[in-house]
């Protein structure tokens, strides 16, 4: 696999520490599934090293968007990257999320997390019935909200401060979601999620490790599968050096086995 | 114009050899690995091992540390399942072995030998294990023992990684030698320590082993010493990054060199380091490697 030098068309800062860059990259917009990512050099020479793997967060024809946060010195760098500027790109990389069909899915981000649920939903939307729970520490940082609506995917928020949405954590909007989902459904035939179909549904989940650990709690025993964040060394499945523990022993490798994991299966 | 080289039993088509634990079994970018002159496996061990927690990889300006602690499937389910499919590779296959008693090293070389890899890489210098690793190799008496056990269990090329972590590797390149080694591969990983920025150790093993570009003045140099020390072939490996790298290390005494960190960057860096070997080899019209191994020495 070849690293490729993709044109930056368009970026831009979405708000204060997260920015968003359109690549031309025709061969990897046409290959690339929701919940694989991209590794990408942050500097021509030799420091920073690593590369940073980034989810993809949209497609559109040729071009491929990513949204990311500035958490360290890579990300600062990739910042500064402008359109006009090229991307040294590895791609795409790990496995995709699972193809659903015929299911009620509930799609929850937190934070940066909402980037990958965008193109996962772009996608899942034709052959699902899909809802969106975003949250943010304020409504300034509630991200793509604009674009998960123009998908005519519903959209909820929550927000630490209450400035928009539901005051608190987007996980107690995911299990009121559930709750009442479920108190419909005993009532029909004793599982959970399945008002509708009358198949079993899932869970797409993205955000802090905490949040995720928070979601497993609350919605137990629904399947929610994580898109989990690690560091890695080469993204490709070649060094070992990103490992997830998984529960009774053995860990996953997820820049190979994920990033989208199932979240009951590993210790986070 | 011959640009193969021979160590111990094997020829190896061409100089470069990807590192053991940067690019798996090579297996995934076949592409890549069929073009080299071999691939170094990930270290086996008797039994499986599932390595240490995360995280394992910390970057610093000039490289990383790692402390993955030899996770790999264990000699049966890798003779069974990996070799297989490393049969029809079209390089040569350097299996890294690392034991946990002087013994272990035999019982792997014997389990190997049936085989069809076609050489071990002794490992005595892994950082990230608690037991033998980086402690073998900084005793020249184990080294040479570990070697001679291996050496009576097998007929494979033995090839051995030695540390230069609190050790002068002159001393153990020789006893590698004296055991009956083809040739050794300097440097492994040095010891390090990354801190979080509360105290705390970073890495999951908490210390890890040092890799990448910043390792490649002090690589160079024990090259230098250990090719002037022994008649075997040296394999240099310790921040390759590029075919100039890999030049001075030829330069330097090294028979070979390995690619490891960079291929973490860029899976195509050792071919990238293979094809620029190649244009040099052709553009200065060397008929063999003779010509420019060791030149540092003949320069100076």
């Amino acid at each position: 696999m070849k690293p490729t030098r993709c044109p930056v068309s368009a970026a831009r800062e979405l708000c204060a520490g997260v920015f968003s860059l359109w690549l031309e990259a025709p061969d990897i917009a046409r290959r690339v599934k929701p919940g694989q990512f991209l590794n990408v050099r942050v500097s021509s020479g030799l420091d920073p090293l690593l590369r940073r793997p980034i989810s993809v967060c949209d497609v559109e024809l040729s071009r491929v968007r990513l949204v990311f946060r500035v958490v360290g010195r890579g990300t600062a760098l990739l910042a500064r990257v402008r359109a006009g500027d090229e991307l040294d790109v590895l791609g795409p990389l790990g496995r995709p999320a699972p193809e659903l069909h015929h299911k009620e899915i509930l799609l929850c981000g937190g934070g940066i997390g909402a980037a990958p649920l965008l193109f996962l939903g772009r996608r899942l939307r034709k052959a699902n019935r899909l809802q969106v729970l975003l949250g943010a520490r304020a409504k300034a940082e509630l991200l793509l909200v604009k674009e998960f609506r123009a998908l005519g995917i519903p959209v909820a928020t929550a927000t630490d401060d209450g400035s928009g949405g539901h005051k608190g954590m987007v996980t107690e909007l995911a299990e009121t979601q559930c709750r009442m989902q479920n108190a419909e459904c005993r009532v029909q035939n004793g599982r959970r999620w399945s008002a509708v179909s009358g198949q079993p549904s899932a869970v797409f989940a993205c955000g802090p490790r905490p949040m995720l650990a928070d979601l497993v709690k609350r919605l137990d025993p629904i399947p929610i599968w994580g898109f989990v964040e690690e560091r890695m060394g080469c993204g490709t499945g070649i060094c070992y050096c990103c490992a997830l523990p998984k529960k009774g022993g053995g860990q996953v490798r997820f820049c190979e086995e994920g990033p989208v994991v199932k979240l009951n299966e590993v210790v986070l | 114009m011959n640009l193969s080289v021979t160590i111990g039993r094997t020829t190896f088509a061409n100089p470069v050899l990807a590192a053991s634990g940067t690019f798996e079994f090579g297996l995934k970018f076949r592409s890549v690995t069929n073009r080299l002159g071999g691939v170094v496996t990930k270290a086996i061990t008797l039994l499986p091992r599932v390595g240490n927690p995360p995280p394992r990889i910390y970057e610093f300006p000039g490289g990383i540390l790692n402390s993955v602690g030899l996770e790999n499937p264990g000699v049966e389910d890798f003779s069974t399942e990996v070799v297989p499919q490393m049969a029809n590779l079209k390089c040569r296959v350097v299996v890294n072995i690392a034991g946990f008693s002087i013994d272990e090293y035999g019982e792997l070389a014997a389990k190997l030998d049936s085989t069809p890899v076609d050489a071990l890489e002794v490992n005595v210098s892994c950082p990230n294990v608690r037991e033998g690793g980086a402690l073998f190799g900084q005793q020249p008496r184990v080294v040479e023992a570990i070697t001679a056990v291996a050496r009576k269990r097998t007929t494979k090329t033995i090839i051995v990684k030695l540390t230069a972590n609190f050790v002068d590797p002159v001393e153990t390149a020789k006893a590698a030698e004296a055991g009956g080694a083809d040739g050794v591969t300097i440097i492994n990983t040095l010891f390090g320590l990354a801190l979080d920025g509360n105290g705390r150790p970073f890495l999951g093993g908490r210390t890890g082993g040092v890799s990448g570009p910043a390792l490649k003045p002090f690589a160079l140099f024990c090259v230098d010493r250990v090719s002037a020390a022994v008649r075997i072939p040296v394999i240099g490996c310790g921040g390759v990054m590029s075919a100039a790298d890999a030049l001075d290390f030829l330069s330097a005494g090294a028979a070979m060199v390995q690619v490891g960190t960079a291929s973490l960057v860029n899976p195509e860096a050792p071919l990238d380091v293979w094809n620029g070997l190649k244009q040099h080899a052709r553009q200065n019209r060397l008929s063999k490697w003779a010509e420019i191994i060791g030149r540092s020495r003949r320069q100076s």
